[in-house]
């Protein structure tokens, strides 16, 4: 990965206060920009602590060879405001982040941080509105909205700063299906429209299979990193840690355990689909 | 569920709702003082008629106002019998150990009946017609001057707004946890005052958790969208003047002179 590495994480470990078990231990990787991540892991496995380390929302234990790099800047305490206008964060519950008393001004909230003239605030905030399909919406209240809505009008408010990064902090785990594919659809159109690269800290692995890169965490350590195929192909693992595996990779792990010759090739579920359907048809 | 009103803002479309909240909110303080200008029945009858002017300005239903005077009406009526009974001057018409009937104390009690009721008409005027958010500004810009001596003005008012935007969400919370006690056996509405003090609660210490709570994440959401405090703020919400805010002034000065005519010297 010595490509064009967007984060660069070495060797960054964090322990809360009240706590004497790191919640991260020594981690270190890198992604790439413009590229899709997702990181698993059970529900204390550090996933979160990552992203508030990321954005200096905590600040990691102090050792000499640990690094946190965004954008070719280096973390320190004159440039986390810098990094935080890369990094935007979706968080996971919907009301907790609104902090505007309308969906414009929760837009707003960001630009006005940044001291950007108001002229200019309200040209961004109409199109960052526009850009999640929620024009209609501008003046209403967050008590009139939807969970999916309001996660909505918080992508909004992130692409109104337009950031490098865009992390999903578990952004869709308090919606519903129909809410959750819709929030993941505007992120895909986004990243493709202002080459954004993506975090995504998820449970749900559907999600997580959408990644170009998955990370998988357990006890704040990185157990393996890889594409999503090597990752979900390791099914064994995966359910040690007690992590969904897709449901294709499921069904392929029980045919290879029971002998059956699958081509390394079938790794979608589409292609084992075709591959399964085949093998009936010779016999 | 969706139409919770938060203070008493009822939709509508008028010229005063177009007016600046700012304007209203100085109006609507320097009609309480001039009212105390009154002091003789012709001017009583101009703050009346400069109070039902404003109301009639709303072209709200006349409901609405008696709402805003109806709470209020015991306190009215009892600061005006006080008025009545115990003010003495003037022809004595009956007398019982303390309690006196006087013409001073007939005034007196009118006056003081019109000087509540007008204040309260023209301060429901006010709420009627501004939304809370826009009385928030209003008293930010109101207080403005205070940041000299280091009053940190707009943290209060971003205090005020994140407030404001969060009654619905506790409400709805509140809702949520009572359904979940109800669900539970939990029983809101029997018993006496006690009984229904200590049923309240078990509804208590969720709420007041689940504040903490969100008063944590939101404040992670805010430092992460980069909120440091006042520093180098711009405001999305801007409010303007208009020349509907000059007739607000004319209309108030208007009063003023009038009252300082034909008060008694």
């Amino acid at each position: 990965m010595a490509t064009d590495s967007i984060i660069k994480i070495k060797n960054v470990s964090f322990s809360y206060p009240e706590s004497d078990k790191p919640a991260i231990d020594n981690i270190s990787f890198e992604v790439e920009r413009g590229s899709w991540t997702s990181i698993i892991g059970h529900n204390g496995s550090g996933k979160s602590t990552i992203i508030r380390l990321i954005n200096g929302l905590l600040v990691p234990d102090e050792k000499e060879n640990s690094l946190i790099e965004v954008d070719g800047i280096k973390l320190n305490d004159d440039t986390v405001w810098d990094i935080r206008d890369k990094v935007g964060v979706v968080f996971q519950n919907p009301d907790n982040q609104f902090v505007g008393a309308t969906v414009a001004d929760d837009v707003a909230f960001g630009l006005e941080n940044r001291g950007v003239p108001h002229e200019q605030m309200v040209k961004t905030v109409a199109e960052a509105i526009k850009a999640v399909g929620m024009s209609e919406y501008a003046n209403s209240e967050p008590a009139n909205l939807s969970g999916g809505q309001k996660q909505r009008v918080a992508i909004a408010g992130i692409l109104a700063i337009r950031p490098k990064i865009i992390v999903l902090d578990e952004a869709t785990s308090m919606l519903d299906p129909e809410g959750r594919d819709k929030i993941l659809k505007i992120v895909r159109q986004m990243k493709d429209e202002y080459n954004l690269t993506v975090i995504s800290i998820t449970h749900d692995i559907d999600e997580a299979n959408m990644a170009d890169q998955v990370l998988v965490m357990n006890d704040g350590k990185l157990i393996t990193e890889g594409s999503t195929k090597t990752v979900f192909s390791q099914v064994e693992l995966l359910k040690k840690l007690g992590l969904d595996v897709p449901f294709f990779e499921q069904i392929k792990a029980k045919l290879l355990n029971d002998s059956m010759k699958i081509p390394a090739s079938v790794d979608s579920e589409k292609e084992l689909i075709n591959f399964l359907c085949q093998l009936n048809s010779k016999m | 569920m969706s139409k919770i009103l938060i203070g008493r803002y009822v939709a509508g479309d008028s010229i005063i709702y177009r007016m600046d909240p700012r304007g209203k909110l100085l109006a609507t303080i320097l009609f309480i003082l001039f009212v105390f200008l009154a002091n003789n029945p012709v001017s009583y009858v101009i703050v009346t008629i400069f109070s039902f002017v404003a109301v009639a300005a709303t072209k709200l239903k006349p409901k609405i106002f008696w709402d805003g005077v109806k709470p209020l009406i015991w306190l009215i009526l009892f600061t005006s019998f006080l008025q009545l009974f115990f003010t003495v001057g003037g022809t004595v018409y009956w007398q019982w150990t303390i309690f006196a009937l006087s013409s001073y104390g007939i005034t007196n009690a009118v006056f003081i009946f019109i000087r509540f009721t007008v204040i309260i008409l023209i301060s429901t005027v006010m709420t009627v017609t501004t939304k809370p958010l826009e009385i928030a500004d209003a008293i930010e810009w109101l207080l403005k001057p205070l940041k000299i001596v280091r009053v940190p003005v707009d943290k209060i008012a971003l205090v005020m707004s994140i407030a404001l935007r969060f009654v619905p969400t506790l409400f709805d919370e509140t809702l949520k946890i009572m359904n979940a006690q109800r669900s539970r056996g939990a029983d809101f509405n029997n018993g006496g005052l006690i009984t229904r003090a200590k049923a309240i609660t078990p509804l208590l210490v969720p709420l007041f958790i689940n504040s903490l709570e969100t008063a944590i994440d939101l404040s992670t959401a805010m430092e992460s969208r980069g909120y440091r405090g006042d520093q180098g703020r711009t405001k999305f919400r801007v409010l303007r003047w208009s020349y509907l805010d000059l007739i607000n002034l004319a209309y108030f000065i208007l009063l003023l002179i009038l009252l300082l005519v034909f008060r008694t010297h």
